[in-house]
């Protein structure tokens, strides 16, 4: 198989997205990076396990069209299909919870791996923080896919999150307790996933060892 | 959006605050207030069409696209970085290593060194660089830097350009440029007539850069040496300096 698409785990996506995202890696300049951006959203809203190397190939993509061409055009397009799939996501949400949880993944996703001079992109803070703070609502916290989202995007940025912007990691957390002690209709893997994210952060975004033990070790009897 | 879903809600110490999450004066008995949305920030009319805030050089406009607020951002952020490379060089320049160069007339001299003296004025940096630029435009720098690496450059004896960032009144940095360019001109290319080596030195070209643009510095101005050729000033830096060395040549 192509290396480049071992590397990237492209064998997920049909044939004409994988030859345009194959000749993007290789040279940024040779397709149209609009239609690449959208391939690779289209994707990554389909497939939650694509959303990972989503954000692989983007970096490498942006690092790519800067060395050969010195432009952000694959950078531009891909925020600002991002920012159109985020002011629609509550009709996403309405039409497919699993694609809204997608979305939440490929925009954390982003958010992790595209920094500008190493510092998280200003402009994503707030709407990354809208999209936890929607899976922090009482309708959204009775569904276990979405609660399993939210506990995954707070392991993997949530203290970047916090150094960025601290007041609304408070307001979430306080929201997020509420959550865990006073609603009705959540399952019991919803609460157990609340409490360690509750715990974890109270630990400073690290999980003391007899937590992790009491979380993640196989109960013996 | 959500409010029907918050049907009951426990009264906090939270619901005692003035002002909501979204900076709004709330009303006393406000039912909803701006946390009861879990802090989303709410969509509406009340906000303004854009801001400023701490961290943002300019008003931020809410309507921008995620790509040019990045774009912005990075810009904003190159810019800070360079004004702080410029002052980190100032500050861990060596007393000692300062060039003759430093106008020594000026009695700013002292001032140029301040560590928060950096120059950020654009007219002012692309004038000082397009002086660099007719300086290192030469045959004379070309061979400087081939025949001696920074390493080995002793100061006094060897030219260093005349660092842009630095705050300098007009006329200092002026004069430094003059020298640095008086300087360059020992690596001057042999010509074939040795004899004239010392005269072409005394070159009018290195005077002729000044120009007559209006001085935010010092408020000072320069009596012109010539008064037309200095707009010619833009494309002929150099052939200029090579026609008086022709002129002096026929001399």
């Amino acid at each position: 198989m192509d290396p480049v698409c071992v590397e990237f785990k492209l064998q997920t996506l049909d044939e004409k997205a994988q030859d345009l995202l194959k000749a993007a890696l290789k040279d940024p300049r040779s397709v149209d990076l609009e239609k690449v951006s959208n391939a690779i959203v289209d994707q990554a809203l389909k497939d939650s396990a694509f959303c990972k190397e989503a954000g692989r190939i983007c970096y490498t993509l942006i690092k790519e069209e800067a060395m050969f061409s010195n432009t952000t055009v694959f950078r531009r397009n891909l925020l600002n299909r991002m920012q159109q799939e985020f002011l629609a996501r509550e009709e996403t949400r309405k039409s497919s919870v699993s694609q809204w949880v997608c979305l939440v993944n490929f925009i954390c996703t982003v958010f992790d791996y595209l920094k500008v001079k190493e510092q998280p992109m200003a402009p994503l803070v707030n709407p990354v923080y809208d999209c936890l703070f929607r899976l922090a609502q009482p309708d959204a916290l009775t569904n276990e896919e979405e609660v399993d989202c939210l506990a995954m995007q707070l392991h993997r940025i949530g203290e970047q999150l916090e150094r960025v912007e601290a007041d609304r990691m408070d307001e979430l957390f306080c929201a997020l307790r509420d959550g865990f002690l006073l609603q009705d209709g959540l399952s019991s893997m919803a609460r157990l996933l609340l409490l360690e994210v509750l715990e974890y952060r109270a630990g400073g975004w690290v999980l003391s060892d007899r937590a992790q033990s009491y979380y993640y070790s196989e109960v013996t009897n | 959006m959500f409010s029907d879903h918050q049907t009951s809600r426990r009264i906090t110490a939270g619901d005692a605050r003035k002002r909501g999450s979204d900076g709004q004066l709330r009303s006393n008995g406000d039912l909803h207030p701006s946390t009861g949305q879990k802090g989303e920030h709410r969509r509406g009319d009340r906000r303004a069409d854009s801001f400023t805030t701490p961290d943002s050089v300019r008003p931020v406009s809410r309507h921008k696209d995620w790509g040019s607020e990045v774009e912005a951002e990075e810009l904003r952020m190159s810019k800070n970085r360079d004004a702080l490379r410029s002052r980190r060089r100032i500050l861990t320049a060596e007393p000692g290593s300062r060039e003759r160069t430093v106008s020594s007339g000026s009695c700013d001299s002292r001032d140029s060194a301040s560590p928060a003296e950096v120059e950020t004025d654009e007219n002012i940096l692309s004038r000082r660089q397009k002086q660099i630029n007719y300086g290192k435009n030469t045959l004379a720098y070309d061979r400087y830097i081939k025949e001696v690496p920074k390493h080995l450059r002793q100061p006094g004896v060897h030219p260093r350009t005349p660092n842009k960032h630095r705050k300098y009144s007009r006329r200092s940095w002026d004069q430094q440029i003059r020298m640095w360019k008086v300087k360059l001109h020992n690596w001057d290319p042999p010509t074939e007539d040795g004899d004239l080596q010392a005269v072409e030195q005394i070159d009018l070209g290195d005077f002729m850069d000044i120009e007559l643009d209006p001085d935010e510095e010092t408020g000072t101005h320069y009596p012109c040496m010539t008064s037309t050729e200095d707009q010619n000033d833009e494309d002929s830096g150099t052939s200029r300096k090579m026609k008086k060395t022709e002129e002096l040549q026929k001399v």
